[in-house]
């Protein structure tokens, strides 16, 4: 696979190669993209006839890229007498300045040429190699180049524009110069990603924020975002990077809903640029200590599209939280279900957590009585639609067995759920997180009755029924004979006997008995879950372990985040601390930014984290994961008015003090110090 | 004017109490247009209640939708929001107010409650 560079700004983004120039791909998402349809599908360059290649190229920041480019191949000679430098960036549009120099001592004629191309491919027909079904229509008109799609009425255009005189033709713009000795030439090419709306104009011109921004703008906000953020100070390096990796990348997924007008967290570049109810929850619950502005919008914004209905197609049923909200060609002809989508069975659970724990560090008391309907329908679900075959667990079935998925937890894959010997289950399943978190969510759901709702007999029932599901659960869930809990219930309510990392979440829901919290955290730190770099997806003896398998024994940095949230939770420090290390030291690799996920291979094999091959970078909850370390070897716990600072740094790691933590006690600092000094050996 | 649309907003008030449970106030106006005609239904929106009335004055959000297309939401044919994605349908103002109202349409036609048809194969699977 070529290498990719990649800008974005929110949910418009660019994926090129590494001379800058894009070439139609129908099975990868190369080019520019903006609301799931790609808008440049061709964007080549060259100079009198040849390719350029990139001597040098700065991507230091998310939303902008510049190539240093001289002609021919890398292999030839070096003797260049013209140099080219493209600095492009997004924010809604795409800019590009193309800068020509001849370092000659005489006047040079150049022809540069300019291929540009769009199919408007929907992100799921490149997914599933569709064809298209409406018209591209191009129109060469004066130094502009207008393609236009259209399918009934919906209609997307790219208006391509030079600042300079160019020949236009369907297929691109051509520039025929002559520069002077030592000297430059200068055009800027502006590509508008227009979506029209059906009173023929761009739908995003009448919301609120609008679609486009300058540079300036995105900067100015991304700046602000992170002086928001408490400042770390630590004597680790790799904390340090990652920590400003993490901000700085979470700032740039953040997108403008061109339903709402409000700012929401995108998944990962480049598959999932766009809300996804789980990741934005789990991002939001990693971040919130960091950035709590994050969350008011997102948790809104779900509350807003929560079911209302039954709707095989979307797997909707009333009170459920989304999947997966798409705004492209396939979700608006209901080819795919994702308008929104609702096959997740944890969302809904985690949409109650995420409300608590928001209030709990904020002390917003009006989002939880404004959302105190959709709380009650989320945790109304989890009783009812949730529990399909009524034996007090959340179990999940598609009834879109065409577009839907098969696997509504957070390993999603067609093959994450499997007994030891590598069998698939029959349908429906209940997998143990998520009654983790169902059992979670009716805890905290009880604390926000009894505070916010003024319903105490409400939130007896909720305590009652949690108790009485933990009790259910460490029956029906324990593995006796291997002391640890099952992956899932299969149809018959038999155990789905794998080992996997799914239990690690449960420590951090709580509904780990405590005599058995021992055996699991033995488990999740033993070698056949334990790689040396985190907590595999499954354990290295399954049927299905694959060490570069999706949800099959790969690391996925955030999956360890949760894991080691519930080691704290537990009282077991020191093996949370070994996570943070581990995952801190692999960051170092990925140049601070972790990706989605990385190769189960055991560290002492590879040295190196292998990344996996299609992993998505950066991705909202990867980027979450620093943060939530971070909170998790400080010990940061709010209780009542106070903010609980508990620290325990791992060995070797020196001092980490994180300064002016924002929350309802106002600021505080928080300073932890490992046993032994800061010993950068250690690979922190 | 169709049938099915006019029973659709006379059974608005009976069923708020069930529908408008969040404390969200304000007035969507519904235009549906056939040809060169458009009709314009107000929908005042509050806890626990509606009132609807023929009328064009303004409102928090409009939403134009063809009279066709507006009786297939209200059968459960389709739904509101791929309507606007492929834009079928459009809307401008307050959002939340589109969100809340699309709570009153129905299920699509024939659909049976996935417990039942879960518990059903689950019987026959054991």
């Amino acid at each position: 696979m070529r290498e990719r560079v990649s800008i974005l700004d929110g949910n418009t983004f660019l994926v090129c190669d590494r001379r800058g120039n894009i070439e139609p791909s129908y099975d990868f998402p190369t080019g520019l993209f903006s609301f799931d349809t790609r808008f440049l599908s061709t964007w080549v360059l060259t100079l009198n006839g040849q390719l350029l290649h990139a001597l040098s190229i700065d991507d230091a920041e998310s939303y902008r890229t510049r190539f240093f480019m001289v002609p021919g191949e890398p292999t030839h000679y070096l003797d260049a007498k013209v140099s080219v430098i493209r600095t492009r960036s997004i924010g809604g549009s795409l800019d590009e300045e193309l800068r020509v120099l001849n370092h000659e001592g005489r006047e040079v004629e150049f022809t540069v040429r300019l291929d540009i191309g769009s199919d408007f491919a929907d992100l799921f027909e490149i997914k599933h190699g569709r064809q298209k079904k409406g018209r591209v229509t191009p129109a060469a008109g004066e130094n502009e180049l207008r393609l236009v799609y259209r399918r009934d009425r919906f209609h997307r255009e790219s208006v391509i524009t030079s600042s300079m005189p160019c020949q236009v033709d369907e297929a691109g713009m051509t520039f025929s110069i002559r520069i002077g000795p030592h000297s430059e030439w200068v055009t800027n090419l502006h590509v508008a990603t227009v979506i029209y709306g059906a009173r023929g104009e761009d739908a995003r011109a009448t919301l609120p924020l609008g679609g486009h921004r300058s540079v300036d703008a995105i900067r100015t906000e991304e700046e602000d975002l992170i002086r928001r953020a408490p400042t770390l100070g630590c004597d680790c390096q790799p904390l340090a990077g990652a920590y400003q990796r993490s901000l700085k990348d979470l700032a740039a997924l953040r997108y403008e809903s061109i339903t709402l007008g409000v700012r929401l967290l995108a998944a990962g570049l480049p598959w999932f640029m766009t809300l996804f109810g789980r990741d934005s929850l789990l991002t939001s619950l990693q971040a919130l200590p960091f950035l709590p502005d994050l969350v008011p919008p997102t948790i809104l914004m779900l509350a807003g599209l929560q079911g209302s209905r039954l709707d095989d197609f979307r797997d909707e049923e009333p009170g459920k939280i989304l999947h997966e909200l798409r705004y492209g060609e396939t979700a608006g002809f209901e080819e795919q279900p994702h308008s929104p989508y609702y096959g997740s069975a944890d969302s809904t659970p985690l949409f109650v957590i995420l409300l608590d724990e928001y209030e709990r560090w904020t002390g917003d008391a009006r989002l939880v009585r404004q959302l105190e309907a959709p709380a009650r329908a989320a945790l109304a679900w989890l009783d009812t639609y949730g529990d399909l075959l009524g034996t007090g667990y959340v179990w999940y079935q598609t009834r879109n067995p065409e577009t839907g998925l098969q696997n509504q937890c957070w390993k999603d894959s067609w093959d994450s759920i499997s007994y030891a010997d590598g069998r698939l289950p029959g349908f429906p399943r209940a997998t143990c997180e998520t009654q983790g978190y169902a059992y979670d969510a009716k805890l905290r759901g009880a604390r926000l009755a009894r505070t916010f709702w003024n319903d105490p007999a409400y939130a007896d029932r909720l305590e009652r029924e949690a108790a009485e599901l933990k009790e259910r659960f460490n029956r029906d869930f324990w593995l006796p004979d291997r002391e640890y809990y099952a992956l899932a219930l299969d149809p018959d309510g038999r155990p789905v006997d794998a080992l996997a990392s799914n239990m690690g979440h449960l420590l951090w829901s709580g509904i780990v008995d405590e005599s058995r919290a021992r055996p699991v955290v033995e488990h999740l730190l033993g070698p056949r879950l334990f790689s040396g770099w985190g907590v595999r997806t499954l354990a290295s003896d399954e049927g299905r372990y694959n060490p570069i398998g999706y949800h099959v024994g790969t690391v996925w940095p955030f999956d360890n985040s949760i894991i080691a949230w519930g080691l704290w939770r537990y009282g077991f420090r020191e093996e949370a601390g070994r996570i943070c290390e581990a995952m801190l030291s692999a960051s170092q690799f990925f140049h601070g930014r972790l990706p989605e996920a990385f190769a189960g291979y055991d560290r002492d094999l590879t040295d190196y984290p292998v990344q996996y091959p299609t992993a998505c970078s950066p991705q909202a909850w990867s980027a979450g994961t620093p943060l939530l370390l971070l909170r998790v070897m400080l010990g940061l716990e709010p209780e009542g008015e106070h903010l609980i600072i508990d620290p325990a740094v791992p060995p070797g790691m020196g001092r980490v003090e994180l300064l002016d933590i924002r929350g309802r006690w106002g600021q505080v600092d928080a300073l932890g110090r490992s046993r032994g000094p800061h010993n950068g050996s250690r690979g922190h | 004017m169709t049938e099915v649309t006019e029973d659709f907003f006379a059974s608005l008030p009976d069923r708020a109490p069930a529908v408008l449970r969040s404390p969200v106030s304000g007035t969507i106006r519904i235009d549906l247009s056939t040809g060169a005609r458009t009709d314009h239904w107000r929908v005042e929106l509050a806890p626990g209640q509606v009132r609807v009335s023929r009328s064009p004055e303004p409102a928090d959000a409009i939403w134009y939708s063809s009279v066709d297309l507006f009786e297939r939401l209200v059968t459960g044919r389709t739904q509101g929001i791929a309507a606007v994605l492929r834009n079928e349908s459009t809307f401008s103002g307050n959002l939340t107010l589109f969100l809340i109202f699309r709570h009153f349409f129905p299920d699509p036609p024939g659909t049976r409650d996935p417990r039942e048809v879960a518990r059903e194969q689950a019987g026959r699977s054991r």
